[in-house]
C-alpha cells in the first residue's frame, strides 16, 4: 500500500524534479565557466564547488552575498539569470507537491495506507463490518458493547462521517472503499489472526454476495453473516457453502411461524437471548383467523408464504400489485377506504407491512379505531420513527436493523446457542416448556447469559480431569458444581450437549463427559467465571471429584508417587507378611 | 518512434559515456581528470535516476537500481575532491584523484549494466 504512494509521489514528480536539475546544472555549470576575480583582483573562474555553493543559497532566495570574493560584473549578470530560472524552478516544484497533497486519489492511498497499518498493528479480537447502514450502525455499537474492535468499511462518505461522531467505547477503524475488492478485504484484515468474523450489510444483496464469496476464499475458516433479501442471494450463498446467511424477512416470518405453531418456543426463544437479566416475556399468540396485509413487498411476501403454510386465509393489497392471478392480491392505494373494502371489519389481525412508516402508522392507527381488538403487526423502517411507531401500541413489531443486530450478534457470539434454538424448533411445545422450567429453577427469574463449555484436554484442567485422574467418570455434575463449595451447584443449567454430530437437548447432571464434548451452558456471569476454572486448574477438578487437593510442586508429586508406590508393593506387602509370621 | 523512448535512452547512454569520459585516462594524474566532466557525470546521472521513478516493473526496479547506484558513487567522488581542496586546503594530488577516478569507476559499472537492461529490454521487445 505504501509503496502505491511512494510511486504515485515519484511519478507525479518526475517533471519539476528534472526541471529543477536542469535549473541547477545551467547555473552552476554556467557561474563556474563565466570570467571572474580571484582574491586579489586578477581574473579568475569560481570553482564548482564554489559555484554550487554561491547557487544554493541565491535560488533558495538566501542571499549571503558575492562569496568567496566579490563578483565581476559577467558573473553578476549570470546570476540574475540565474535568480529567475531558479526562482522558477523551485515555484513550479513546491506548486507540484502541493497539489499532489490535495489530489484526491493522493489522499484516498494515503487514507488507505494509514487504515491498512492501524489494522495490521491492531493487537485485539475485532469483528469486520461491510456496509453501515441502520443495521451496520446498531451493530456496531452492540459489538463495541460487548467490548470488540469493529473495522468499518462503507464506500459512503456520509455513512463513515456518522461512524466518525457516534460515541464508542474503541474507537472503529473505517475505510471508504468497496468491500467488493479483495485487496479492500485484505487489507481490512480477513486474514489477520485477530479477526473473529466478517459481516456483510450492504444495501445490495450483490454487495455482501460478492463481499462474503470474497472473503471466504481469501479465509476459509472465517466465520462469515451476509445479509440477503432475496431468495437467490441466499440460495447463491449457501451453496457456496461457510456462510450464514440472514434474510431479515424470512426470519420474521419463520418466528411469526413459529409463534402461530408452538408460541411457547418463541417465549423461551426470546427470554434466551434477550438482554441478561430481562424478565421473561409473555406467550404471544397471534389469531388464526383472517389477516389482512398492507402493503404486499418481499416482507408481505415472505408473511404470506408462511400464512399459506399454516393454511390461514390471508388478503393483501399494494399500490404495486399488477398482477391479477391471484384473487387475493389487490391493486390499492392505503386510503380508508380501501381498508374497508379490504375488509378490515372481519379480519383478526392486520400487517402493516409497507416500507413508508406513515402508511403503516395510519393502517396501524386505522385498524385500532375500527376494531379495538385487532392483532396488529407493524413494521418500522426507518430509526428516527421509533417513537411514533412504538406509540401504535402493536403487538408485533418488525424493525429489520434490530433483528438484523440480533441474528448477527447470535449467530457470532453464540453459535451454540443458535443450533440449540433450531433443534428446539423442531421439538415439540412440551421440550420448551421443560427448558423454561429448568433454567428457571436452576438460574432464576432473569434472563440468563449463554456460554459454551469445551472439554478441551489440551487445557491442564480437563486434561487432569480425563487422564490424570482414577476413580468414576468426568460427569456433567463436576462441571456445574461450584469449586469454591464442591457440595453447591452454579448458579447455571446446561441446555445442551454436542459430541461430534450428536446432540443431547438438556442433558441429566449424571451424563459422563468425553474428550471433545461441547456444553451449551447458561447461566450468570459469575458461574461463567468460576466454571472456567475447571478447564486450566487440576486442582479444582480434584478438589470437586474427590473433595483432596493434589500436590502442586514437583517435589511434593514426586514424594506422593513414591507413597503410593511403596504403599501398594507387594513387596512391602510380602515383607510385613514374613515380619509377623 | 517513441519520444519517451528517445529521452529515455538518451539520458542513460548519455550518463554512461560522461561517466567514461572522466574516468579515461592515468588514474594517479589529476590533470587527465576535469572537474566540468564530473559535475556534467553527476547533472546527467541525477536526471537519468529521476527519468526511472515511477516504473513498478521487475526491470523498472533494477534500472533505478543502478541509477542510485552510480549517482551515489559519482556524488562520493565529487565529495572527496571538495573536501581535499576546500577543507583539507590541499591542491589535487594523484593519492586523492585517484580515489576519485576509482568511485567514478565504480559508478562506471553501474552505468554499463544499466545500458545493457537498456539493450536486452529493447531486444527482448523485438520491435
Amino acid at each position: 500500500m505504501s509503496e502505491d504512494l511512494l510511486f504515485m509521489a515519484l511519478r507525479r514528480l518526475r517533471a519539476p524534479l528534472i526541471t529543477l536539475i536542469v535549473v541547477y546544472a545551467v547555473s552552476v555549470g554556467g557561474l563556474a565557466l563565466v570570467p571572474g576575480l580571484g582574491a586579489d583582483g586578477h581574473p579568475q573562474r569560481m570553482t564548482i564547488f564554489h559555484a554550487f555553493y554561491v547557487m544554493s543559497f541565491t535560488a533558495t532566495t538566501i542571499g549571503f552575498g558575492e562569496i568567496p570574493y566579490p563578483f565581476s560584473d559577467a558573473q553578476r549578470m549570470w546570476i540574475t539569470f540565474s535568480i529567475y530560472m531558479s526562482v522558477i524552478g523551485w515555484a513550479y516544484t513546491l506548486a507540484s507537491v502541493i497539489a499532489l497533497a490535495n489530489d484526491p486519489i493522493f489522499r484516498g492511498l494515503l487514507a488507505r495506507a494509514h487504515f491498512a497499518r492501524r489494522v495490521r498493528h491492531l493487537a485485539e479480537p475485532f469483528y469486520i463490518l461491510c456496509g453501515y447502514g441502520q443495521s451496520g450502525s446498531r451493530l456496531a455499537l452492540a459489538l463495541d458493547g460487548t467490548g470488540n474492535r469493529v473495522v468499518i468499511v462503507e464506500p459512503r462518505l456520509e455513512r463513515i462521517a456518522r461512524a466518525a461522531i457516534q460515541e464508542f467505547a474503541a474507537p472503529p477503524l473505517t475505510l471508504m472503499a468497496d468491500a467488493r475488492l479483495a485487496d479492500v478485504l485484505e487489507i481490512s484484515g480477513v486474514r489477520s489472526a485477530h479477526c473473529l468474523g466478517l459481516i456483510a450489510l450492504a444495501g445490495e444483496d450483490d454487495a455482501n454476495q460478492a463481499i462474503a464469496i470474497g472473503a471466504r476464499v481469501l479465509n476459509p475458516s472465517l466465520p462469515i453473516v451476509a445479509r440477503a433479501k432475496s431468495p437467490v442471494a441466499k440460495i447463491n450463498l449457501e451453496s457456496f457453502g461457510g456462510v450464514t446467511v440472514i434474510n431479515p424477512f424470512d426470519t420474521f416470518a419463520d418466528n411469526l411461524a413459529v409463534s402461530l405453531r408452538k408460541p411457547e418456543v418463541l417465549q423461551v426463544e426470546d427470554w434466551l437471548t434477550a438482554t441478561p437479566g430481562s424478565p421473561c416475556p409473555g406467550i404471544v399468540r397471534p389469531p388464526r383467523g383472517r389477516w389482512l396485509l398492507v402493503g404486499y413487498g418481499r416482507f408481505g411476501h415472505s408473511l404470506s408464504t408462511v400464512l399459506d403454510r399454516e393454511g390461514i386465509e390471508w388478503k393483501a393489497f399494494d399500490p404495486g400489485i399488477t398482477d391479477g392471478s391471484d384473487r387475493r392480491l389487490q391493486r390499492g392505494d392505503y386510503t380508508e377506504s380501501m381498508l374497508r373494502d379490504g375488509g378490515i371489519e372481519d379480519s383478526d389481525a392486520l400487517v402493516a407491512g409497507a416500507d413508508v412508516d406513515a402508511v403503516n402508522l395510519g393502517a396501524a392507527t386505522l385498524g385500532r379505531r375500527v376494531k379495538p381488538d385487532l392483532y396488529i403487526v407493524i413494521r418500522q423502517n426507518h430509526a428516527q420513527d421509533s417513537a411514533l411507531i412504538d406509540a401504535a401500541n402493536a403487538n408485533m413489531k418488525f424493525v429489520q436493523s434490530e433483528l438484523m443486530v440480533h441474528e448477527c450478534l447470535q449467530r457470532l457470539k453464540t453459535p451454540m446457542l443458535g443450533r440449540f434454538i433450531a433443534r428446539m424448533r423442531s421439538r415439540d411445545a412440551e421440550q420448551a416448556t421443560r427448558t423454561l422450567e429448568r433454567v428457571r429453577a436452576e438460574v432464576g427469574e432473569g434472563s440468563p447469559h449463554a456460554w459454551r463449555f469445551e472439554c478441551d484436554v489440551m487445557r491442564a484442567g480437563l486434561f487432569a480431569a480425563f487422564f490424570q485422574r482414577r476413580g468414576a467418570a468426568y460427569k456433567i455434575a463436576h462441571v456445574m458444581a461450584d469449586p469454591t463449595k464442591r457440595r453447591e451447584r452454579l448458579r447455571a443449567s446446561v441446555l445442551m450437549l454436542e459430541r461430534g454430530s450428536e446432540f443431547e437437548l438438556l442433558p441429566a447432571d449424571d451424563v459422563a463427559l468425553k474428550p471433545g464434548d461441547r456444553l451449551l451452558v447458561v447461566g450468570d456471569a459469575d458461574a461463567e467465571r468460576l466454571q472456567q476454572r475447571y478447564l486450566d486448574e487440576p486442582s479444582a477438578v480434584s478438589w470437586v471429584c474427590s473433595g483432596t487437593e493434589p500436590p502442586t510442586g514437583y517435589l511434593f508429586r514426586w514424594w506422593r508417587r513414591q507413597s503410593q508406590k511403596w504403599r501398594e508393593s507387594p513387596r512391602r506387602a510380602g515383607t510385613r507378611a514374613k515380619g509377623t509370621s | 518512434m517513441n519520444l519517451e523512448k528517445v529521452i529515455f535512452g538518451f539520458f542513460i547512454i548519455f550518463a554512461c559515456t560522461l561517466n567514461f569520459g572522466f574516468f579515461v585516462g592515468d588514474i594517479d594524474r589529476p590533470e587527465l581528470h576535469h572537474p566540468f566532466e564530473l559535475f556534467a557525470a553527476v547533472v546527467v546521472n541525477l536526471i537519468a535516476t529521476v527519468i526511472k521513478f515511477g516504473d513498478r516493473t521487475q526491470l523498472g526496479a533494477t534500472h533505478l537500481a543502478t541509477s542510485l547506484v552510480a549517482t551515489f558513487q559519482l556524488i562520493a567522488g565529487s565529495l572527496v575532491w571538495a573536501w581535499q581542496l576546500y577543507v583539507a586546503r590541499m591542491p589535487m594530488n594523484g593519492e586523492m584523484i585517484a580515489v576519485v577516478v576509482s568511485l567514478s569507476g565504480g559508478a562506471l559499472v553501474a552505468n554499463v549494466v544499466s545500458v545493457i537492461l537498456l539493450l536486452g529490454e529493447t531486444l527482448r521487445q523485438g520491435r
